[in-house]
């Protein structure tokens, strides 16, 4: 027997699995909120509900919704990112080196646990080969090096940004990752490298995500060469 | 909250565009026990492993086993897909994979036992029956098992 979670009600209406229960969470987060046991219990508790069903299939519609995060209760960005027009490699530097010490912090908030590491290589050596694919305007030599790479460093990027315990507003989480941070800048010229070479196009839609792309279609992001 | 509606015209289409009509043969399984004597395992999408492991590529119908007493905390993502939050995952490894909840139920004596062993698969890319050959492994993995029940993340 199966149960699921479903977060996009429209697909499971289609797909019609056996017993599903729909949510309303953002993507990413099917059991609602991180580091709240009696919530993501009460989602539980009601998906397995569905599996004493005799007959099928069943799809029903989980009825409590996140709590909304107030824009003034949630902590501030620990970090002010300067508009540079160096090298990629002066810009990425600098910017790590800023992150540094609140990715430390988030680290200790966490008790250890980090998302960083499905790369073999330290988030420096990651951002200096970044860089001098950028610096160079190449795209880069090793694609599954680059996507281990690139998780790796928006995990520390998100990690750092959000070192200080609190809710966060993921919108205003991500607006700042992609339009605020040479990091996002340097993915944007990825992005467009990778969307402009015939073979590699593909793999445009792994470096950036959809609403990045689609609230700044025409624009040049800022700092760009 | 976020509902289909909520989401950018551009998001929504993408999303419907993997509306696919229902999978066949239909299959049905009704209760045999209470949820009281099940043997439940977890399955998720999100593209989890261990550091240790290799990651999930591009396009990867692959699936990585997790053994039911490994720290759930250590588990590390490597989805193909950017367009969703992981900054929850990052704080809790149960926004996703709520090993520590099924935990606590077998504790309670809600459920009866958790299987040896859970699966991540990594959901991105590729149609559904991209993912039959490894499914039909997984389910003979659980069967062997003895596993009554599956509990289905996406991500």
């Amino acid at each position: 027997m199966t149960v699921s979670i479903a977060l996009v009600r429209e697909n499971a209406e289609s797909l019609q699995p056996p017993r599903s229960l729909w949510v309303s969470f953002p993507l990413g987060r099917p059991l609602g909120v991180p580091n709240d046991a009696a919530f993501q219990h009460r989602v539980i508790d009601a998906a397995l509900t569905l599996l004493g069903r005799e007959r099928g299939p069943v799809l029903e519609d989980y009825d409590e919704d996140v709590p909304e995060i107030a824009t003034e209760s949630a902590p501030a960005c620990p970090v002010t990112f300067p508009r540079d027009d160096s090298s990629w490699q002066n810009r990425l530097a600098s910017e790590l080196g800023t992150l540094q010490p609140w990715y430390q912090m988030g680290l200790s908030r966490r008790q250890g646990r980090t998302l960083v590491g499905v790369s073999d290589s330290s988030i420096h050596e990651i951002m200096r080969r970044l860089a001098e694919d950028l610096d160079n305007q190449q795209l880069p030599a090793d694609l599954v090096w680059f996507k281990s790479a690139i998780e790796d460093a928006k995990a520390y990027y998100l990690e750092a940004l959000t070192a200080q315990p609190g809710q966060y507003d993921q919108v205003e989480l991500y607006q700042t990752l992609w339009h605020d941070t040479q990091f996002g800048a340097g993915l944007r010229r990825f992005y467009d490298q990778f969307a402009a070479d015939e073979k590699l196009s593909g793999f445009a839609v792994i470096v950036l995500p959809r609403e990045a792309l689609g609230e700044k279609p025409d624009q040049e992001i800022q700092n760009e060469n | 909250m976020v509902r289909l509606s909520d989401l950018s015209e551009h998001e929504q289409a993408h999303l419907l565009a993997k509306t696919l009509p229902p999978m066949t043969p239909r299959q049905w399984v009704s209760p045999s026990k209470p949820l009281s004597q099940m043997r439940v395992a977890l399955i998720t999408t999100a593209g989890l492993h261990f550091r240790d492991e290799a990651g999930f590529s591009f396009l990867d119908a692959s699936f990585r086993p997790i053994p039911n007493e490994a720290d759930g905390a250590k588990l590390v993502m490597s989805h193909s897909s950017v367009n969703f939050d992981r900054s929850g995952f990052a704080d809790d490894v149960n926004l996703v994979f709520p090993i520590d909840r099924f935990r606590e139920l077998e504790q309670r004596g809600q459920i009866g036992s958790l299987g040896d062993v859970h699966y991540s698969f990594m959901g991105a890319g590729h149609t559904p029956d991209a993912y039959e050959q490894g499914a039909e492994q997984v389910a003979g993995l659980l069967k062997k098992d003895k596993v009554d029940a599956v509990f289905l993340t996406p991500v």
